[in-house]
């Protein structure tokens, strides 16, 4: 079972909030300030964090539970908005997730940076069965594994870690090349078109990896 | 009093007074200089025989005849003689004690060999001031020993006299000039400080610190200037203070409003996830539409806070701004990959338009970002019933133009998400701090938000 440190003050929404999670299968430490959060930390899956608690702010007890376990997502849920609130959190917070949120938006994040730290074990998307954390991919019909080349690997696995976010070309391509997009147009359709033939029931269908026109595609989750 | 005693205007008069008087205090010292301190007029050549003008002449005359005093007469006749080759020009006359004239050497005039009292009064008479120029002397000061007569042209006289008066007008010109100079010297000094002094003061109010208020000067006088320079410290005392002030109520304000943003959102959050998991209940269709719109209805309040939040900071300057070079259709794609799916479940046709190659301008990417988002958010809210929403963007000369257009109702119209004036203000003045044009055409076919850049800012 996957847990959460759940940092919050108010007990309203603490108790809502804790009580949602649970029902979604997560373990749930809930906290009601940063005090003994530490101790807690490595234990934990991903942390849930509050800005404005009692004694120490959330972007203290951050900042320390980052060092304390580098390898624990930090999820900031906050009330406070400003961009200056939001670029201080990122600095140590993998995600900065405003009130009011809606509980599923919670949840698709969390499950968002669980995957993208390699907290994931399994995942299923329709006739693919992927397993973490090295993104093996096994057709459930046959049972057999989907071998893929290095670029094609490459943008699967960024697909899989950004589940339902349209991917713009730009950002697929300088994420698997690691070079600024200029004119990987061309390069960056062929290598989805192999990818799509490897995957894909229906190739000139493509069911998995969504074109959104003009946009970019999408792996929905 | 005191007023006057360091005033300009005491000054001022100073000088003019000084002027009005020193033109004739320049001629007099000159005068002065001429009389006391003559070398400085003369000219190299020696006067004849000494003497420099009538007076001298007549001394000297007198104390030859002094010096004869009891002298015989072949005596008197030799020095007489003597003195008349002596004196250039000049002529000799001698009259005895008993009235007989016993020489007259190199004077036209026929004067009698003996003389009468009365004939003695009509030569003094005739002679006076008269051409040649006469003087007598008695032989030892005493009139019972005779007098005698020296006669020297004048034009004799004006030419031993001309050296002193060749440099007098030049030497007076040149006084008058160094001192009418020095008056209009000291006149410039006057002038110029006062002038640097305004000018000092001019270049302190265009400089601005940081605060865009000037700093304050040094007081340099107590004069008029320096008064003026005081009014001038204690204004930028009282901008300052008020300035201040205005800091310390704006910053108390953003305070209320980010509180209030916080604890407004705290119980909407509760509110939300209490109508989330009442929707888990079994529900009537009724209660399904309620909870519906409360979902709604806590969504749009939190977006309020949220612009009213953003405006709060943007009006007051406070909202971080940093421009730099970024390629606006790439930003833009981004923004409709992460609208995309909410238009999707809207059920909208989402149709994208974008220019192929990157287009670069000097843009903040989070503020265009929230425009985009406030823009998009707009659509939503009012042109839901459209189900249509076009983004177009391209390149034009010198720049882009980038239009999201939908089918709903018009902005005018009332339709089911009021509000939009505070989003759509974030956007006005946004646009407006990056440059860009920004024009919000609405009919009741639809809406057209149109950004635009119509020269490239780049950099």
């Amino acid at each position: 079972m996957r847990r959460i440190l759940y940092i919050e003050d108010d007990l309203d929404n603490g108790s809502w909030v804790k009580e949602d999670l649970e029902s979604r299968g997560f373990e749930v430490k809930w906290l009601q300030s940063g005090e003994g959060a530490t101790q807690y930390v490595s234990n934990a899956d991903l942390v849930i964090l509050d800005i404005m608690l009692p004694g120490l702010d959330g972007f203290t007890i951050g900042r320390r539970l980052k060092k304390e376990a580098p390898q624990t997502p930090i999820l900031m849920l906050s009330a406070r908005t400003s961009v200056d609130d939001k670029l201080l959190g990122l600095q140590f917070a993998d995600d900065y997730l405003t009130k009011p949120f809606h509980p599923d938006e919670l949840a698709a994040r969390i499950e968002v940076l669980l995957r993208r730290y390699g907290l994931t074990r399994q995942i299923t998307k329709n006739h693919l069965s992927i397993e973490l954390p090295d993104y093996r991919i096994t057709d459930t019909r046959t049972g057999e594994e989907i071998v893929l080349t290095g670029k094609q690997y490459q943008i699967m696995v960024y697909f899989l870690k950004n589940p339902n976010r349209i991917l713009t070309k730009e950002q697929i391509y300088e994420s698997v090349w690691g070079e600024p997009f200029f004119d990987g147009d061309k390069t960056l359709m062929v290598h989805i078109r192999y990818l799509r033939e490897k995957i894909e029931v229906d190739p000139s269908a493509p069911v998995i990896i969504e074109t959104i026109r003009g946009i970019g595609y999408r792996v929905k989750q | 009093m005191k007023k006057i005693k360091n005033s300009l205007l005491k000054k001022y008069i100073v000088i003019i007074l000084v002027g009005i008087v020193w033109l004739p205090v320049c001629f007099i010292i000159s005068s002065l200089l001429f009389f006391n301190v003559p070398s400085l007029f003369q000219l190299e050549k020696e006067p004849e025989f000494g003497y420099t003008n009538g007076s001298d002449l007549e001394q000297q005359w007198h104390t030859e005849a002094r010096q004869l005093s009891g002298a015989s007469q072949a005596d008197i006749e030799k020095r007489l003689r003597e003195l008349q080759q002596a004196y250039r020009g000049a002529g000799v006359m001698w009259v005895d004690a008993a009235g007989k004239k016993q020489l007259q050497l190199h004077i036209s005039h026929n004067y009698p060999e003996s003389w009468t009292a009365a004939e003695a009064i009509q030569f003094m008479k005739n002679t006076y001031s008269a051409d040649p120029f006469t003087t007598v002397a008695f032989i030892g000061q005493d009139p019972n020993q005779g007098f005698m007569v020296l006669q020297v042209p004048r034009d004799i006289l004006k030419e031993i006299k001309a050296p002193y008066w060749y440099n007098y007008g030049f030497v007076s010109v040149l006084t008058t000039l160094i001192f009418v100079t020095g008056f209009l010297a000291v006149s410039f000094i006057f002038f110029y400080r006062i002038r640097k002094r305004m000018l000092r003061l001019q270049q302190a109010m265009n400089r601005h610190g940081d605060s865009g208020i000037p700093a304050p000067i040094k007081v340099s006088n107590q004069d008029e200037i320096g008064h003026l320079e005081y009014a001038f410290n204690e204004m930028i005392d009282k901008l300052q203070s008020s300035r201040k002030r205005e800091q310390e109520e704006e910053a108390l304000r953003r305070q209320l409003v980010a509180s209030l943003s916080h604890d407004l959102r705290t119980p909407l959050t509760t509110i939300q996830g209490h109508a989330y998991r009442l929707g888990k209940e079994r529900l009537s269709e009724q209660g399904e539409a309620s909870l519906k719109l409360i979902d709604a209805k806590v969504a749009y309040l939190g977006r309020l806070i949220e612009n009213l939040f953003s405006y709060t900071l943007l009006s007051s300057g406070k909202y971080p701004f940093n421009p730099a070079r970024h390629d606006i259709v790439r930003l833009v794609r981004g923004a409709a990959a992460n609208w995309y799916p909410v238009f999707e479940q809207e059920g909208f046709d989402f149709e994208l338009e974008l220019a192929e190659e990157p287009i670069y301008a000097r843009i903040d990417p989070q503020w265009m970002e929230r425009v985009l988002d406030n823009l998009f958010q707009n659509v939503i809210n009012h042109a839901a019933s459209g189900q249509y929403i076009a983004v177009t963007m391209s390149a034009v000369e010198q720049g882009f133009e980038l239009s999201i257009a939908d089918r709903g109702p018009g902005v005018e119209s009332e339709s089911a998400g009021k509000g939009a004036g505070l989003g759509l203000s974030i956007v006005a003045l946004m646009l407006k701090d990056m440059e860009l044009e920004w024009a919000l055409e609405s009919t009741a076919e639809g809406t057209r938000a149109k950004i635009a850049q119509r020269f490239l800012n780049e950099i």
